[in-house]
């Protein structure tokens, strides 16, 4: 039963793994992986020589840090304000309306970007001309507002969805606690910071690190399918970076090697928030 | 014991309210500008200034769209895409969570690791890519079934499901001298719908979302799923309008279908369906998720 999964892994995860190897060779079309001649470190020198390497370096950390720092707090405000509702038929209203955007695919999420963003049409340069602006921005072009469009809209596409978990550990904290904080003469304030959040500090833990693992696979598709001739300076990052040579150009040892410095790069980071994290919540919340 | 609300907490209260309508309009608005667009006139939307109403209502768009034979062919294909892939997906990943929740599985915790390791580090797109054209399963329906059949994700979540299955069960029908498949197919699987469900939901929803495969392992165009086309119309929308290179008879509305505006009515379509079925199965979608996190 379990056999066509092994196979399933092993072709399609593993294999492809063994494929790094061409990150070392010169692939040559008719001799296949295992016959092209072998280069050696070469690409990756050709790598760190490359104009924009550091650039691309620099933006994958900075977009990683956004996607897992900057964004983080944001599911676990959503989930505390939503707690916060009395009124049982508003709380699942909006939270049925906030995770509908965790539901569309990315190429939708980018054509409501550009359209929002579009100069003089988009709604949001009317907003914007309405409230005394140009309304002339073109948003997309600009390096200066990529970021924090990709945030904005990588946050209003996951937020909903990710206020679940914290939510339902949120419930799960003992009340017993709460009224015994009120007793000490806490606040509504403070009751949340004390209690809740060490409350689910656990969930929080876990949730970064799957999080950043999670990066890993999707991570680009947002900035791959954001970027534009105007903000590609700052909207390239690894990822897209090996699809375009990769895919696009063909040069096929060279982006191998370059992803696999980025897969590598990738594993340590979660390694590293792993031990970080277990630390934190006293070897509560960690992978294994 | 509930403490008395005082006016400090009563316009806390108040605020977060107010924000969480904003939230809820910032992902409304948006759904009807478009909407708006793709019922709105073409040349008319060029001149701007439509926000969530259409100005000057037409179906024309929505008549482009279902003329257009490769929005009417990349439709198809990712309805066949979707239902086929969910289905040999769930079976699929049912079995092997099947065999993994035993305990008397020899090698069982290597496995484990086997899989849950390929969510931290993967050989990249281009030896992925390599792979796939081994295979010869480029530029062919199957590079969207196959290499989608399995998850780790998905056979974590199922396997923690049949772990809460009373192993009673499966031991009495053993007695009885059923064989693993038939326990498989006669006890389990009915008692899991819930879970079958949610994968086969978030699987449909994969299916029916992606993009890329299509963009990157298939050339033919007649293999392009939906999304990957309307990709392609977003890079491009004038050079769609080209290529359809009809000619309207003044009157018929289609005239004024611009590259735009077509593209607005395809995002609709290949929205809807997700917008539709969304309100009714998000419940098991939560559920799924709660399931899944059980394990952490």
């Amino acid at each position: 039963m379990l056999l066509p999964c092994l196979i399933w892994f092993v072709v399609f995860a593993y294999v492809p793994m063994g494929g790094l190897l061409l990150a070392f060779k010169e692939f040559k079309f008719n001799a296949g992986i295992l016959h092209s001649p072998w280069v050696g470190l070469r690409y990756f020198e050709n790598f760190f020589a490359y104009p924009g390497a550091w650039q691309l370096v620099l933006n994958t950390i900075i977009v990683g840090l956004i996607k897992i720092v900057l964004y983080f707090p944001f599911p676990i405000i959503l989930a505390l304000m939503l707690n916060a509702v009395r009124r049982r038929g508003l709380k699942s209203v909006v939270q049925t309306i906030s995770y509908l955007p965790h539901f569309l695919s990315w190429v939708v999420v980018a054509a409501f970007t550009f359209r929002i963003l579009s100069p003089n049409d988009g709604i949001a340069n009317q907003l914007l001309a309405w409230l005394g602006g140009s309304g002339e921005t073109f948003f997309m072009m600009e390096e200066k507002y990529f970021y924090l469009v990709m945030f904005l809209t990588f946050v209003w596409k996951g937020i909903g969805w990710g206020s679940i978990i914290y939510l339902a550990a949120i419930t799960n904290v003992d009340p017993t606690l709460y009224e015994a904080a009120q007793i000490d003469g806490a606040n509504k304030w403070q009751q949340t910071v004390h209690v809740t959040l060490s409350g689910i500090r656990t969930t929080i833990g876990i949730l970064l690190i799957l999080d950043l693992s999670g990066l890993l696979s999707t991570g680009y598709e947002q900035n791959f399918l954001l970027r534009t001739a105007g903000n590609s300076n700052v909207a390239d990052i690894l990822d897209v970076y090996v699809l375009r040579t990769g895919m696009m150009q063909g040069q096929y040892g060279y982006a191998t090697a370059v992803g696999m410095m980025q897969g590598v790069i990738g594993l340590v980071m979660v390694l590293l928030i792993n031990k970080a994290v277990a630390k934190l919540t006293d070897r509560e919340a960690s992978l294994w | 014991m509930r403490a008395k609300s005082n006016t400090a907490e009563k316009i806390a209260g108040a605020v977060n309210i107010t924000l969480l309508l904003l939230l809820c309009l910032s992902i409304l608005l948006p759904f009807a500008n478009i909407l708006a667009l793709s019922f709105n006139d073409g040349t008319d939307s060029a001149l701007g200034g439509i926000s969530i109403w259409p100005r000057e209502f037409t179906w024309a768009n929505y008549q482009e769209v279902f003329h257009n034979d490769d929005i009417l062919q990349s439709l198809k294909i990712s309805v066949l895409r979707t239902g086929i892939g969910t289905a040999l997906s769930v079976l699929l990943t049912a079995m092997a969570a099947f065999a993994l929740k035993k305990k008397t599985l020899p090698g069982r915790n290597v496995y484990m690791f086997f899989i849950v390791f390929t969510m931290l580090f993967g050989g990249g797109i281009v030896p992925y890519y390599m792979v796939l054209k081994s295979l010869y399963l480029t530029n062919t329906f199957w590079v969207y079934i196959i290499p989608a059949l399995y998850s780790a994700w998905n056979i974590i979540l199922m396997r923690t499901f049949f772990q809460s299955i009373d192993d009673s069960l499966e031991e009495s029908a053993k007695i009885d001298g059923a064989g693993d498949y038939k326990v498989f197919f006669r006890i389990i699987l009915p008692l899991s719908l819930p879970v079958l469900a949610v994968i086969g939901l978030f699987n449909a929803v994969g299916h029916w979302n992606d993009w890329y495969a299509g963009t990157f392992f298939v050339k033919d165009k007649d293999l392009y799923p939906l999304q990957t086309l309307l990709k392609q119309m977003l890079d491009s929308a004038e050079a769609m309008r080209k290529k359809m290179m009809v000619v309207y008879l003044p009157g018929d509305p289609r005239q004024n279908v611009t590259g735009e505006s077509l593209k607005m009515a395809t995002l609709v379509v290949a929205t809807l369906p997700i917008v539709c079925v969304y309100p009714f199965v998000q419940r098991y979608f939560v559920k799924g998720l709660m399931i899944g996190s059980v394990k952490g």
